[in-house]
């Protein structure tokens, strides 16, 4: 009976109001008083904040063992065991910063990010598509950024003394093997892919990761759209031709299917152009994107493709002294898929495939020359969260190469192909070792079966940040590639070609205004070359080329001091010389300008609701070679110059009105002169000049979304 | 006798479980009463705190997490110009509304305050995040009328989202005057579940009524 009395009793002692006053500071541990924390009994209602100086002060009628637990945004939870018996508590609080990579240096060294959810990107998404003269091309936009040295007559990416086979292609993790357009030769490309499906990008102008091989340049890497919001339908209708594409959504998936049509012809009949198109480019192209959740985490896109295009263009022979009609048409078949799911909250693992199917069928004059590229790559990468400050990724990958070319003279018929498989393997440990500094260390190993070859790579880079607004880092790394498909056509006889980057990097950001500034130097090593002999014969070529780049990267991006403005500078200076190819010793290559500069400048008029652009670009002359010259790249082009405009105009949310124009004052351009192949009867070789295929370029669309609400548009399609 | 006392144990037992609630009534209450003198960021905050308080306590209640939310959305608002501070106050809210959803999935003021949550996002950048979260912010509305079409919050926010792109293209405001006006007169017979419950918006509409006048 007395023990349950007492039992008793204490089960009442419980009700007892014996208060207890808890009272102390919060600090945070480097600096600075924390008022606004949250203090608090765990699992009870007594609690309170601390006030503008970091002092608390509360009372708790509650006895016995209670844990005190403090919490504040951006900082690690504090808790302490404490005694509750009536006795006032005193207890000063001083709170750890809580690690968050979202916040903590970035390794910036040769690296371009865009995407949404970061602050401190240096060009977002939308800018790839709003920059006026890019004309809605990813790869356009991209050559506004410092870096890059712009070829009229290519189109494609020249990245920091490299040549435009030397920059990869990825799209979720996958290799593009074919992204550009097929194009005549000396005539611009553009990228295969809208710019609309891309939600991030990645620009790497050198120091990659040791995920990406088989690039001695940059790698681009596009990160696709996720699950679309709702049902719609997206029309477009453009002086070039129109597309349609409609998106159904359901639970947890949803697919779009795009048609396009284009077709050059009636503008071409409008404005005068340089060239004789016996048949104005034309292509039809049809793709279907499906997007599926799967389980809690897990995402799976598939990206298909199929686009036909083809055209007649008239040159001129030198050495026939005739017109002749250059003929292409190209099938391209590409899918991409890519699946990434998480195992717990540490580990990640992506798994992406793609495959191309390329074809070009080409006739001039009396001969034709087919060529078929199918191309597969399968990577498996896991990423596992060691701690919030350590994590290591690694990976395998597969990548397959079958080339075939067939070229039919009247005379002969030559047939040559080569089949390569490179299985690849690479691991990269990411260690912060506070939010100031961190380093990736990295290893890639690759073997290839048609050279039957190894190479092994490491890479290194480092981020220091000196305070909130700057930093500093450093990238470091060996880079191998396969020699050109044009060589190893006729021979496995050769190496990988090398490139070694050394890159330092500053980076200064304050408020929507970023100074980037870059120094670099880049020691080429191994790279093919084709000696005197007999193209088609395998002792031709080897691996003795080799050369250098360096030079000075300047970037400014300032969202701030203009109100409804942007605007950025790029600036690059380069030095290079390379012995490769069919050089005959160091030369400067073709490709290379010593100065880029692009100005680009974006202005909001929001009472009528129009988004301007207008850019300028300016590269130094380049050099190219003339065979009646002794000295080898010893003539120069003009330099490049273009100022480009673009509109956009907002009718009703749905409806948008676009108009842009390349080359506004009609700068002359010029890209070097292209040489008939033996000389004439007075020893000398013909020749003509390289020319844009017009003086400008117009564009005009109208650009229609329809969905329920009808209120999206397609701001984000704009090109 | 024992089986006098064990009845007394348990009674007290249950007593003590049921002034649980009672404190947890309590508590919501007060912090709800907190609402009316809030006026600076510092205020919210410590509000939000209270609700933390209670949210971590009661881990199964979804009100404490709505109102958590709420006090750092109303934050990052007030905030007047820093981005990241926004984007804080925003991944804070984030987590309680994540929750939030888990407990109560199929309650439409749940879906209000996430369409206010994107709309927060919005407002730090709107020219790179209009296009993306405007969307978002639009589904959620839609998703909370799906549930119930007379909740009074999810009416103001699309009147509020309808009114803005209606403003921003240059369109008549004058249909979404009369839904508001409409809203107002209806906002009383909309009855809450419990006095806990969201019962807030009225003064809003009250404004954007006044604004088209």
């Amino acid at each position: 009976m007395k023990i349950y009395l007492s039992l008793l009793f204490t089960i009442l002692s419980f009700g007892i109001t014996a208060q207890t006053i808890i009272n102390g500071t919060v600090k945070a541990q480097k600096d600075g008083t924390l008022p606004g924390a949250n203090i608090y009994l765990k699992g009870t209602y007594d609690g309170t904040s601390s006030d503008t100086e970091g002092r608390f002060s509360f009372k708790t009628s509650k006895t016995g063992n209670f844990t005190l637990v403090v919490e504040f945004m951006g900082f690690e939870t504090y808790e302490k065991e404490i005694v509750l018996n009536g006795k006032p508590i005193q207890i000063d609080i001083s709170l750890k910063e809580a690690f968050n990579k979202l916040d903590a240096v970035t390794i910036t060294a040769g690296t371009f990010e865009a995407g949404d959810k970061k602050q401190a990107n240096t060009l977002s998404s939308l800018d790839m598509i709003t920059t006026a003269g890019a004309m809605g091309d990813v790869f356009g936009a991209l050559q506004t950024l410092p870096g890059t040295t712009t070829n009229g007559e290519s189109g494609r990416l020249f990245v920091k003394g490299g040549d435009s086979e030397e920059s990869q292609t990825y799209i979720d993790g996958a290799l593009v093997h074919t992204p550009y357009n097929s194009t005549a030769p000396n005539t611009s490309t553009r990228g295969r892919f809208n710019p609309f499906m891309f939600k991030g990008t990645i620009f790497s102008t050198g120091g990659y990761s040791a995920e990406y091989g088989q690039a001695l340049s940059s790698v681009l890497l596009l990160n696709t759209n996720d699950m679309p919001v709702e049902d719609q339908l997206d029309l477009s209708f453009m002086t070039i031709g129109p597309e349609i594409a409609g998106t159904k959504r359901w639970k947890n998936g949803a697919v779009t299917a795009t048609l396009g049509y284009a077709n050059l012809g009636p503008y071409m009949n409008l404005v005068p152009q340089n060239y004789e198109w016996e048949h104005a480019p034309e292509s039809a192209s049809g793709a279907i994107s499906i997007r599926q959740k799967t389980g809690k985490t897990g995402m799976l896109k598939v990206y298909s493709s199929f686009d036909a295009g083809n055209f007649i263009i008239g040159q001129l022979d030198l050495d026939q002294d005739k017109m002749i009609d250059y003929k292409l048409d190209n099938n391209n078949f590409f899918v991409n898929t890519s699946w990434i799911t998480k195992f717990g909250e540490k580990r990640t693992m992506t798994t992406s495939a793609s495959f191309t199917r390329d074809e070009d069928n080409v006739s001039f004059d009396t001969t034709r020359f087919d060529k078929q590229l199918k191309g597969f790559h399968i990577k498996q990468v896991v990423s596992q969260e060691i701690s919030s400050k350590v994590t290591i990724r690694s990976g395998v990958e597969w990548f397959k190469r079958l080339k075939e070319q067939t070229y039919q003279t009247p005379a002969d018929t030559f047939i040559n192909s080569y089949n390569n498989n490179t299985l690849a393997a690479f691991t990269e440990a990411e260690m912060y070792a506070s939010k100031q500094f961190v380093t990736r260390i990295g290893a890639r190993v690759e073997h290839s079966d048609y050279l039957n070859r190894t190479n092994f790579t490491p890479r290194l880079t480092a981020a220091w940040k000196l305070n909130e607004t700057s930093q500093f880092s450093m990238a470091y790394g060996w880079f191998y590639q396969n020699p050109s498909d044009d060589y190893l056509i006729y021979t496995n006889n050769l190496d990988y070609e090398r490139a070694d980057h050394y890159t330092f990097s500053y980076q200064s950001s304050l408020k929507g205004r970023t100074l980037r500034a870059e120094l670099y130097y880049k020691d080429y090593r191994n790279l093919a070359k084709q000696n005197e002999g007999e193209f088609y014969l395998p002792q031709t070529y080897d691996n003795s080329g080799s050369g250098y780049a360096k030079g000075f990267d300047l970037f400014i991006r300032d969202k701030k001091t203009i109100k409804y403005g942007d605007y950025w500078i790029s600036y690059s200076y380069l030095d290079t010389k390379r012995d490769y190819r069919n050089y005959p010793g160091m030369a400067t290559p073709t490709f290379a300008s010593k100065h880029n500069l692009a100005i680009v400048y974006k202005h909001w008029f929001g009472k009528i609701r129009s988004y301007a652009g207008v850019n300028y670009k300016y590269s130094s002359p380049r050099v190219y070679n003339n065979p009646n010259s002794t000295e080898f790249n010893g003539e120069h082009t003009l330099a490049y110059q273009t100022l480009d405009i673009s509109w956009s105009f907002l009718y009703r949310p749905n409806i948008i009105f676009y108009g842009a124009v390349n080359n506004v004052p009609g700068f002359k351009q010029e890209f070097g002169r292209r040489y008939a192949e033996t000389p004439d009867d007075s020893g000398i070789y013909r020749s003509t000049t390289i020319i844009p295929g017009s003086g400008r370029f117009f564009i005009l669309g109208c650009f229609i979304t329809l969905t329920k609400k009808g209120d999206q548009n397609q701001l984000d399609k704009i090109q | 006798m024992k089986t006098n006392l064990l009845t007394l144990i348990l009674a007290l037992v249950s007593l003590t479980g049921f002034s649980q609630k009672e404190e947890y009534y309590q508590a919501m209450g007060e912090s709800l009463a907190q609402y009316a003198t809030c006026r600076s960021i510092e205020d919210f905050q410590a509000l939000g705190n209270k609700f933390n308080m209670i949210a971590k306590a009661e881990k199964e209640e979804w009100l404490p997490f709505y109102y958590h939310a709420q006090c750092y959305i109303i934050m990052s608002f007030m905030e007047p110009s820093d981005a990241t501070k926004k984007d804080a106050y925003l991944d804070a809210a984030e987590k309680s509304i994540t929750r939030m959803i888990e407990l109560a999935p199929a309650e439409a003021d749940v879906y209000a305050l996430q369409a206010m949550f994107f709309s927060g996002r919005l407002v730090v950048n709107p020219m790179e995040r209009g296009q993306e979260f405007g969307m978002r912010s639009g589904q959620a509305v839609g998703q909370a009328l799906g549930i119930d079409p007379t909740n009074p919050r999810a009416r103001m926010i699309k009147i509020q989202n309808d009114m803005g792109a209606a403003r921003f293209y240059g369109k008549d405001v004058k249909a979404f005057c009369e839904q508001a006006k409409a809203l107002l007169a209806d906002w009383d017979n909309f009855k809450p579940k419990s006095p806990l419950h969201p019962n807030w918006g009225k003064q809003q509409v009250i404004e954007i009524v006044n604004s088209c006048n």
